[in-house]
């Protein structure tokens, strides 16, 4: 189990440090994120500003023309001719040019709206206007974009009006020695299409903002523009930002855990009113280890060389495998089948030898405790029945000289025939368990009939005179389990010397009519159809058992 | 005493916004409103003309504008001049028939004029400068197509509050002294009323500096220009008997050339640096 143990401890630890490496990525993921994040969106709103400028010089040069036309410059001397009111005339033919030169510029570099201003400020023809819609007295004079143009400037601002304009206006000259005659002032409103366009051409997602409100957004298709009203409610403390409120641009605020943002305020009067933009980006933080799942994308889920994290875990899972099945699942298996082969009687013990580990100190156990069990005697048996808890208590001698020579009464007392009940264990033994020598000494064979060679310390004469002539060839009565009683009875009078009882008087015949009793008892009782009977040695005594056997 | 005339010299009294039939009307009537009560002199044929002439407001400098100009309140993204207009044009002077308001003090206090209209329109009032009598009501109308908010600085009784498009709202001048009337929603916006008690006529001139005021008594006077809630120039002593009076031969000097000039060096040089950041040559020109 050892090679299992280290790969259990191999993966837990794996297991740890890449649980602790993920925490770690996600935490560098997400400082490393927060600073991109904070350089993007000040890279944005740097482009954006870029932008805002190079467009405002963009239209500024589309301005050029009106300030070119011929009839803009004079009607515009014609009004200031008039201090009380401009003339109709004057107002209709501005108009005119005014929409004449507005054909020829191009769309995207075009205005929303064109005002033609006159020296004392009056708005004295205008395109793309309707608010002022038959208003007379419609001026822009007091702004300082206008009044710049007047005076000689070229210049841009941002107003916030009905709407957020973004302005742009020269003077317009008729008599160079004079003053300006007024001047061409192009608007363009910073509506949602101004958004998306700027948003378009910059990559950035933006959102303008004036008095509290969000009053234009546009984002790439990547960024849901619904995810910039989230500024509304960051606004009214925006002003408590020290850079917004120093340098005009905010440091990065997060809203909500949804978008980060930064703000910027624009140039010209909507500075002074609190107008601005926000560039957006959308916060790539992961919220722990899992979370890259959930943020990873096609591409990067195709570039996690997931067949290597795949062979990696088969790899790692078959040898997990493999060394359960070496260390866990083989020696259980042998040690199944020598348990088997062991219940089944094939061996007489469990080989140790034949385990490893800890089944070979379990089957070293196994074998002791047999041991034991059967040194003691044994516990109930299931096997075979007692002798003498099928006959009883038998005495040792004298009428059942069967189990002991006539002579053993005298000499000696007559020593307890062990314990005879179930509980203490009778005669008993594990199947194929091959019994126990008596102590001190090597079982000898049992003496033959014949009287032949026999090591049995005891002297022939005497075994002679026990037996019958002839020899125990004669014995029986012919009946087919009464054949091995010879051998039985050989073997209980070998035993019995062994364990230095006396065969005295000990013949043949009483122990068969003996065996033949309790044969016929034990059919009787037992049902069986024949008993067979074997010796063996209980608290250092022969002692026979009987095995009744119903097939 | 003469009635306050709200006359510039070659330019119309100060109707309402004329754009949509009500608003017509409604102009119409503050204008003949004004024309009746306030810019007309109650007793016309016993009123004397004072005809003079302002000079030299072209070197003042409109303190909005020049505020504006300034980097530092990031106003533009960048402001070129042009090459081609004289630099004397370049000066940002005031719009002298609206900011420049020149007055005839008589030696007495006089009463509290009728309701005098002032436009608001175009990011400015019409006039710029008002000089008044205590207690003169002022009509203020929105001439715009979107909303203001006007408010007083730093005067009680006149709080922001929403003028919309061609409303009007109404303020008394309260005592003496000089009061600035400010927008939230435009914050180039900035007018001065000068309250004085003994104020009898005001005038604003033309383009030219031409005016002339209409006084009701004859007897002692003394005209001062106002420019942006100061006194600009000195002030002009006469004598106003039956008779008109030409004064144009000695006109209102309102700033010195030399000082204006001086001060136009100055602020080229300071332009310089900010001007070199954003160069870039004017296409056309």
């Amino acid at each position: 189990m050892v090679l299992s143990r280290f790969w259990y401890v191999l993966l837990g630890l794996l297991f740890g440090a890449s649980l602790f490496l993920l925490h770690i990525a996600s935490s560098m993921y997400n400082r490393s994120g927060l600073r991109a994040r904070a350089e993007g969106l000040s890279s944005d709103a740097q482009v954006v500003s870029w932008y805002l400028r190079d467009d405002a010089r963009q239209r500024s040069a589309q301005l050029i023309p009106f300030a070119l036309e011929s009839d803009v410059g004079k009607y515009l001397q014609k009004a200031n001719e008039s201090e009380a009111k401009v003339p109709d005339d004057a107002r209709g033919k501005l108009t005119q040019a005014l929409t004449r030169v507005n054909a020829q510029i191009p769309k995207e570099a075009g205005f929303d709206s064109v005002f033609a201003v006159d020296q004392h400020g009056r708005v004295v023809a205008y395109i793309g206007y309707a608010q002022a819609s038959g208003m007379e007295d419609f001026e822009l004079g007091g702004y300082p974009v206008v009044a710049d143009a007047l005076h000689g400037y070229v210049r841009d601002d941002t107003l916030v009006l009905d709407r957020m304009y973004r302005i742009v206006a020269r003077p317009v000259e008729y008599d160079l020695a004079s003053m300006p005659a007024g001047a061409i002032v192009g608007a363009r409103v910073i509506d949602d299409r101004f958004a998306r366009e700027l948003s378009q051409r910059t990559g950035a997602a933006v959102a303008f903002y004036a008095n509290g409100q969000r009053s234009a957004a546009g984002s790439p298709a990547e960024f849901a523009t619904a995810n910039l009203d989230a500024i509304v409610g960051d606004l009214t403390d925006l002003e408590q930002d020290k850079d917004y409120h120093e340098k005009g641009r905010s440091s990065v605020r997060e809203i909500g855990g949804m978008i980060a943002v930064q703000y910027t305020r624009l140039p010209g009067e909507a500075w002074q009113l609190g107008a601005g933009y926000a560039v957006a980006r959308q916060p790539a933080v992961v919220s722990g280890p899992l979370g890259f799942f959930s943020h990873a994308d096609d591409k990067d889920k195709k570039d996690a060389k997931l067949p290597l994290a795949i062979l990696a875990a088969v790899v790692a899972a078959g040898i997990g495998i493999l060394f359960s099945v070496l260390e866990h699942t083989r020696p259980l298996r042998v040690f199944k089948a020598e348990a088997e082969r062991f219940a089944a009687g094939t061996v007489e013990q469990l080989t140790p030898s034949r385990f490893r580990g800890l089944f070979r100190k379990i089957a070293a156990d196994v074998n002791d405790g047999v041991d034991k069990q059967l040194a003691k005697g044994g516990g109930p048996r299931r096997g075979p029945a007692d002798f003498k808890e099928v006959l009883g208590d038998l005495p040792d001698q004298p009428m059942m000289s069967a189990f002991s020579l006539p002579g053993d009464a005298l000499g000696e007392p007559s020593a307890p025939s062990g314990p005879s009940s179930p509980g203490s264990g009778g005669a008993r033994s594990a199947p194929g368990r091959a019994l126990p020598s008596p102590p001190g000494a090597k079982r000898p064979r049992p003496p033959a009939p014949g009287g032949g060679a026999a090591s049995p310390p005891m002297p022939a004469a005497q075994l002679d005179t026990t037996m019958p002539e002839g020899g125990l060839s004669g014995w029986g009565t012919g009946a087919p389990d009464e054949a091995d009683w010879q051998d039985v009875f050989r073997d209980f009078v070998a035993t019995k010397q062994q364990c230095g009882e006396s065969i005295e008087g000990f013949t043949y015949e009483k122990f068969a009519e003996r065996l033949r009793k309790n044969r016929d008892s034990l059919v009787q009782r037992m049902g069986a159809k024949r008993v067979k009977f074997g010796v063996h040695v209980k608290d250092g005594k022969a002692a026979l058992k009987a095995n009744p056997i119903k097939e | 005493m003469a009635g306050v005339g709200y006359v510039a010299a070659t330019m119309k009294a100060p109707l309402g916004p004329a754009s949509s039939p009500l608003r017509r009307r409604s102009g119409r009537a503050l204008g003949w409103l004004a024309a009746l009560t306030f810019l007309v002199p109650a007793s016309a044929d016993a009123a004397a003309k004072l005809r003079g002439r302002v000079d030299g407001f072209r070197n003042l400098v409109n303190p909005v504008w020049a505020e504006a100009r300034d980097p530092k309140q990031h106003g533009y993204s960048f402001r070129e001049p042009v090459a081609t207009v004289r630099a004397e044009y370049r000066r940002l002077f005031p719009h002298a028939p609206k900011e420049i308001c020149v007055a005839a003090f008589a030696v007495g206090a006089q009463k509290a004029q009728p309701p005098v209209l002032v436009r608001v329109g175009g990011g400015r009032t019409t006039p710029v400068t008002l000089v008044v009598p205590p207690g003169t009501r002022l009509t203020f109308q929105n001439t715009d197509p979107f909303k203001h908010r006007l408010h007083g600085v730093g005067i009680s009784t006149f709080p922001p509050a929403d003028t919309a498009r061609g409303a009007t709202r109404e303020w008394s001048v309260p005592a003496p002294g000089v009061f600035e009337i400010r927008d939230e929603l435009a914050p180039s916006l900035r007018m001065w009323v000068i309250a004085e008690p003994n104020v009898a006529a005001i005038a604003y001139p033309s383009m030219k500096g031409d005016f002339a005021l209409s006084v009701e008594e004859p007897g002692e006077y003394t005209l001062q220009a106002f420019f942006a809630g100061k006194k600009v120039g000195p002030a002009l002593p006469v004598t106003v008997k039956d008779a008109d009076l030409d004064l144009t031969k000695s006109p209102l000097k309102l700033a010195d050339e030399k000082a204006a000039a001086a001060a136009d060096k100055a602020e080229a040089e300071k332009d310089k640096p900010a001007a070199a950041e954003p160069a870039k040559p004017e296409a056309g020109k």
